[in-house]
Order: C-alpha cells, then sequence, then structure tokens
C-alpha cells in the first residue's frame, strides 16, 4: 500500500474509461447521438414508442466502449469458457428467429381474421401490396447490394417489423438494425406517407364508394381458418413455418374459446416481455462500424420506396377490383394491404370518410390488412428459400 | 447479383408465388365457408348467430341514405373510434348504425 497514489489511479481509472474509449474512436459517440435522437422520436414524437423506446437504448448500450455486453461466449486461457455478455445472449433470440415468431404468437391472437373470412377476396389486396418487396428487392440489386441482402431489404415493403427482422436475421444479420429501423419507423409514418398515394391514385368518386356490409362469420369457421391456413402454407413453404405456424397458433387461442388464460397471455404478458427483448436486440447489433455506412442510408431510401410501393401495388388492385365488382369495392382497402396492423386499416378508414362522411371502412381494410400479415410471411419465406442457401 | 434476367425471374416468381398462395387461401376460405355452413344446416351467410342480445337499431334507419356525421369538437379520428366501440358495444357494425352527430362535451 506504501504506493498507493490517488493521482495514479484516478489516471488509470479515467485512461481505461469508456469516455476515454469514445475519445480515441468518436464513432460511438455519434452511435449515441443516434440512439438518443431515437428516443427522441420514440418518446417525443410517439413513433412506435413500444419498440423504438427499446431499440434505441439497445443501441445506446451497445456503443458504450468497453462493457463486453456484446461478447459472445470464448475459451479462457485456463481451458474454461468465458461467460457471454448479456445483449449477446438476448440476440439469440433473433438469430435463432424465436423473439419474431413470439411476436406473431401475439398478433395472431390480437388478429379477427373475420373480415377476410367475410370477404376471402381481399387475400388479393394483400397479395398486391407486397409488390413494393419485389420492386424494392431489385432496386436494391441496382444499388450494389448482393442478392440476399438486397431480398432482406424488400422485406420492408412488407411493413411488417418481426417478418422484415426474422429475414434480415436470416439473410443479412449485418444489415438488421437498419432494416428494423427502417421498418419500424416507416410503419410509424404509414398516415403521412399514404393518404398522398391515396389521394394520387384514386379519383374522388372511387374514395367515396360506400361498400356493402361483410356478412357475419361463424365461430366455426373462424376456429377452422387457422388450422386450415397452417397446414396449407407450411405444407407448400415450409420456411414460413415459424411466423405462420405461431401467427396462426395465438389466433386459434383466440378462436377457440378454451385457452382464453394462453390467448390473454399471448396478447399481453409474453407480448410484451418479448417486444422488451426484441427491441434491446436489434439495438444491439447498432455498433458504430455496422451502421455508420453509406448503406444505412440506402436501406433507409429503400425501405420507404418499398413502403410506398407496395401501397401503389394495393391501389392499382384496388383499382382493378373496383372495376370488376362494378364499383363495389372502395379502392382505397388496397392501401391497407400493406401489413401493419391496424395503422393501415385506419388509414383507409379515415380517407374514405373524409371522401364521404357515412364511408365506413375499417372493417372492410381489416380484411386486406391480415392478409397483408399472411402475404408479407408468405414472401419472406419464398426469400428465405430462394436466398437462404 | 445485379439486376439480371435471374433476378427479374426471382421477382417475379416471387410475386406470382404470393399470388397463387394466397389466392389458394381465398378460396379454401369459400370451401370451407361452404363445407362449415353445411355441416351447421344453413348457408354461410347466415351462419353466425348473433353476438349477444343486444339493441337492435331501427330497422328503417339502417338502409337510408345517411346523412354525413356532424362533428362539433371531435376530431374524425376520434369520430371513427367511437363509432367503431358504439357499434361493437351492441354488437353489430357501424353499417348498421346511422350516427347523426358526435359533440364533445
Amino acid at each position: 500500500m506504501g504506493d498507493f497514489s490517488f493521482v495514479e489511479i484516478m489516471g488509470k481509472i479515467l485512461s481505461e474509461s469508456g469516455f476515454a474509449a469514445m475519445i480515441k474512436d468518436p464513432r460511438s459517440l455519434i452511435m449515441i447521438v443516434i440512439a438518443c435522437v431515437l428516443l427522441y422520436l420514440g418518446i417525443g414524437k410517439k413513433f412506435e414508442p413500444l419498440l423504438l423506446v427499446p431499440i434505441a437504448f439497445g443501441i445506446l448500450l451497445a456503443n458504450f466502449p468497453l462493457t463486453g455486453l456484446l461478447n459472445g461466449p470464448a475459451v479462457a486461457a485456463d481451458g474454461s469458457m468465458t461467460s457471454p455478455g448479456m445483449l449477446w445472449v438476448f440476440y439469440q433470440g433473433v438469430q435463432h428467429a424465436i423473439y419474431p415468431s413470439i411476436i406473431f404468437l401475439g398478433i395472431g391472437a390480437m388478429t379477427d381474421f373475420g373480415p377476410l373470412i367475410a370477404r376471402p377476396s381481399s387475400m388479393l389486396l394483400g397479395a398486391a401490396a407486397q409488390f413494393g418487396i419485389f420492386s424494392a428487392f431489385l432496386l436494391a440489386l441496382a444499388l450494389g447490394f448482393p442478392g440476399n441482402v438486397a431480398a432482406a431489404i424488400g422485406v420492408i415493403g412488407g411493413a411488417d417489423g418481426p417478418t422484415a427482422i426474422l429475414t434480415a436475421s436470416k439473410l443479412a444479420p449485418s444489415y438488421l438494425p437498419a432494416i428494423a429501423i427502417a421498418a419500424y419507423s416507416y410503419m410509424a409514418l404509414i398516415p403521412m406517407i399514404q393518404p398522398p398515394l391515396m389521394r394520387l391514385m384514386t379519383t374522388q368518386k372511387e374514395r367515396e364508394i360506400k361498400m356493402e356490409q361483410l356478412r357475419p362469420v361463424s365461430k366455426a369457421e373462424k376456429i377452422v381458418f387457422p388450422i386450415a391456413v397452417a397446414i396449407i402454407v407450411i405444407g407448400l413453404i415450409p420456411e414460413t413455418a415459424p411466423l405462420i405456424g405461431m401467427l396462426m397458433l395465438g389466433n386459434l387461442f383466440r378462436e377457440c374459446g378454451v385457452v382464453d388464460r394462453l390467448s390473454d397471455t399471448a396478447q399481453n404478458a409474453l407480448c410484451n416481455i418479448v417486444t422488451i427483448f426484441l427491441g434491446l436486440s436489434v439495438g444491439c447489433k447498432a455498433i458504430a462500424e455496422n451502421f455508420l455506412t453509406f448503406e444505412t442510408i440506402k436501406i433507409i431510401l429503400l425501405g420507404l420506396l418499398a413502403f410506398m410501393l407496395s401501397t401503389v401495388g394495393g391501389l392499382l388492385f384496388g383499382k382493378i377490383m373496383c372495376k370488376l365488382s362494378g364499383g363495389k369495392i372502395n379502392p382505397l382497402i388496397g392501401s391497407a394491404g400493406v401489413s401493419a396492423v391496424p395503422m393501415a386499416a385506419r388509414v383507409a378508414q379515415v380517407e374514405g370518410q373524409k371522401a364521404n362522411p357515412a364511408n365506413f371502412l375499417l372493417m372492410h381494410a381489416m380484411g386486406p390488412n391480415v392478409a397483408g400479415v399472411i402475404g408479407s410471411a408468405v414472401a419472406a419465406g419464398f426469400m428465405i428459400k430462394v436466398f437462404g442457401g | 447479383m445485379s439486376i439480371s434476367t435471374e433476378s427479374l425471374l426471382v421477382a417475379l416468381s416471387g410475386i406470382v408465388i404470393v399470388f397463387i398462395m394466397l389466392a389458394a387461401l381465398s378460396l379454401l376460405i369459400v370451401g370451407l365457408s361452404r363445407i362449415v355452413g353445411s355441416l351447421a344446416g344453413n348457408k354461410p351467410a347466415a351462419a353466425a348467430p348473433a353476438p349477444a342480445p343486444a339493441p337492435r337499431p331501427a330497422p328503417a334507419a339502417a338502409p337510408a341514405a345517411p346523412a354525413p356525421v356532424q362533428l362539433s369538437g371531435v376530431s374524425d379520428l376520434t369520430a371513427a373510434c367511437i363509432m367503431a366501440i358504439v357499434s361493437d358495444e351492441l354488437g353489430t357494425t357501424p353499417d348498421q348504425l346511422v350516427f347523426r352527430s358526435i359533440k364533445a362535451l
């Protein structure tokens, strides 16, 4: 103890601190500023706060130097295994597609497929709104991204966060944060992105169309639906099993009426818990060397284009269905084919009611909206099948 | 992989597969509805019983051409939510109800 020097110890603490490391590599400081901006958007502007707040805090934690939070298990000098970092452990749930699948379980338990069962043709609107996925894929290729990354970027156009995360984790893990942040940011911006396109693509007369009331759907139909969809979709494209399987299981919990406790857990507690882990895991991958690149800007822009093209695809098909049905289908519901549930359906409702105050499109738009969830899962399964190796 | 015939084919096949899959599901729903309806002994359109013996709107009011809803101090979005909640509470759909005005108190 004779050599103890307070100044020396303080100097050592400071020189080995995270702040000292930040001075050596200021990129982590930039990431911390980005995390704070995202926290502001989540808390102050309420942009998808349930996801954006944990994602932003994950970015904050992951970019403090020397924490070891992201370190995987390693073999120490004495041959023993070192403990992995907390965020590395959390990230395994994304790596192995566990969190997105559990989120889909919750979405399934929250979703009423009744409007889709009542008007099965809504499925086609959900399919048309996946146009953005494939066109953004081509645009990403044109901008020089490799096929697997272009496929993961394209899936942003599905407007489905868990699906985008699952695809990115399988096809382009290093681009996961940019893709997830783009997906969730644009989902939050749907009320701003979609209405101008809706007004541009449709006439006042089309927007005024009042749709006929949907037929009632029996309980038996609602119970059989998730079982049949799981069998058909997973049977044809096995890569969709994690998403479609859990989505339909959640919906079966909701509709069968004998597992209310499971349905409630899937909708609330489980979904909320997994949302925390999912957000932190996605955020923790946004470290400076991966995130502060020109590619991130390109992904953000491509994501916006993908969203817009998906909306356009849905609206165009809505117009076709309007013509084919003799003007009985309001083409605005086509825009709800992007799978941001129920935000896109609400936007269709608001725009329809602006054109005709007696218009109630919400339930009609929910059909394409939930079909979009299935459509984007199928599109993602296709991309994983083609580029998953 | 830049844009090539191969990548165009991938994109085209992708959207076609999504369409085929969802069209197949659409047909499946139609088939299931018919089967379930026939097993239940009535047509699918009349398959569901009313969820609750909720008060029904006046029959003459529902199909009439509704006047625009007059909103006083209420945004469109809030009005849409209120209409959806009222419909849900009554066990019906907004199409079956006529809202004349919604006023903020």
